[in-house]
């Protein structure tokens, strides 16, 4: 392989995702995380002067909020719980592993 | 190009109704869900359940993947007739062409031409200047390509419109080179590899989000590397050097003097590189050297007897 056929990729801060970025990435609109977000069920974002920026945790996020309603007809506050749960199970799955029980 | 039998996939019969196909979904959905379900090959079953369930619940689909379908059987081999969909009015509901891009082959091959929806909002595109979407992928990673850097090779479907208005779906292959000190959650972004962009506009960008396979004896925790280290009794008592293998080699490193078990000894510098790198936390484990010979039961003997110990009874720390 040489080296130009190498693709050199730039580390993204946290803050760095835009909504949109979000949305494409996802493959939801951004009208669906802007109704999420008015609604508060979109923890891993802020807004700040105005402008929203979200987490690397929000990929995810997005991604499985939208499966859910998409697969179970579920309102977006259902979606949101059962987002909340994963997460939480995730960070235990976490804690367990670090602890060498997973 | 192999048949898929859809009908088979959701386990219903080829006149089920639209409520049966519903209820079949779901019940497979909630079997098969990749962050519960306990099933080996979940994630490859979600993929078929939700391209199966794509067709037979959007009432266009399913028509014309019934009159295409007689007489074949699933994985049989499977080839449709030129100009098959000419007498289909595709209002083109439900799914986009990146949605596209995660079903199979004989997905994309059936369904690449449906006029309003997934070439439409490609052709939507062409009328004006617009910057090409991001894409997202994820790829995953061991510890040690995060503690020396990497080149990894990212196998990529990308949706695509040919000159006949056809929406057909390539494999792209990317060399990216995965830098030093990367975290589980952090996103890569690759300028210019996304989709193409419009009237002359950029390219969107390609967002790699960064997971890692579990290790053996490592764990990660932002960027701090964190292990458990066994140790004997009379190291943790007296304090000693011991070596604890790391990816890069050994380190060694002091214990302290009177160290109790479940105490955690930081190695600054010592996790992921980064500006400032992480530290290497290491949680103590006293292992005590088991009593099978006459000696060693000796030696605990002669413990028991000459310390006044009693671990039940508060100390002072």
């Amino acid at each position: 392989m040489r080296d130009d056929e190498i693709l050199i990729g730039t580390l993204m801060e946290d803050s760095w995702l835009t909504l949109e970025q979000v949305a494409a990435a996802c493959r939801v609109e951004p009208a669906w995380l802007m109704r999420h977000l008015d609604a508060g069920l979109f923890p891993h974002a802020e807004s700040v002067a105005g402008i929203w920026r979200f987490s690397g945790a929000a990929l995810a996020r997005a991604r499985r909020m939208r499966q859910i309603e998409r697969d179970f007809d579920a309102v977006p506050e259902l979606a949101a719980l059962v987002a909340d749960l994963l997460e939480e199970m995730d960070a235990l799955r976490a804690r367990l592993r670090r602890g060498g029980f997973g | 190009m192999q048949y898929k039998d859809y009908y088979q996939t959701l386990g219903v019969r080829r006149d089920a109704t639209a409520e049966e196909i519903r209820t079949a979904f779901r019940k497979l959905a909630r079997k098969y869900h990749p962050d519960v379900s306990k099933e080996p090959d979940a994630e490859q079953r979600m993929k078929e359940i939700n391209e199966a369930h794509a067709v037979l619940a959007d009432p266009e689909k399913r028509a014309a993947y019934d009159q295409l379908g007689q007489g074949y059987r699933p994985g049989q081999e499977f080839r449709p007739p030129p100009g098959w969909d000419a007498g289909f009015e595709f209002s083109g509901r439900g799914f986009s062409p990146h949605e596209a891009a995660e079903f199979s082959d004989f997905f994309a091959e059936l369904f690449g031409r449906m006029g309003g929806g997934m070439g439409g909002a490609f052709r939507a595109r062409q009328d004006y200047h617009a910057r090409g979407e991001d894409h997202h992928a994820k790829v995953l990673l061991d510890i040690e390509d995060s503690l020396h850097g990497a080149t990894r090779q990212i196998n990529l479907r990308v949706p695509r419109l040919d000159a006949g208005g056809r929406v057909t779906v390539d494999t792209r292959t990317l060399n990216v080179r995965i830098p030093q000190g990367v975290r589980p959650g952090q996103v890569i972004r690759l300028a210019g590899q996304g989709t193409p962009g419009t009237g002359g506009a950029p390219a969107g960008d390609l967002l790699l989000e960064v997971e890692f396979r579990p290790h053996a004896r490592l764990a990660v925790d932002g960027a701090d590397l964190r292990m458990t280290l066994p140790v004997a009794p009379w190291e943790a008592a007296l304090g000693a050097v011991v070596a604890v293998d790391l990816p890069d080699g050994a380190l060694k490193l002091r214990i302290p003097e009177g160290t109790q078990d479940g105490r955690q000894l930081r190695v600054r510098g010592k996790g992921l590189p980064g500006n400032p790198p992480g530290d290497l936390l290491l949680d103590i484990r006293i292992v005590l050297p088991p009593a099978d010979t006459p000696r060693a039961r000796e030696l605990y003997a002669t413990m028991a007897r000459e310390l006044a110990f009693d671990p039940r009874r508060p100390r002072r720390s």
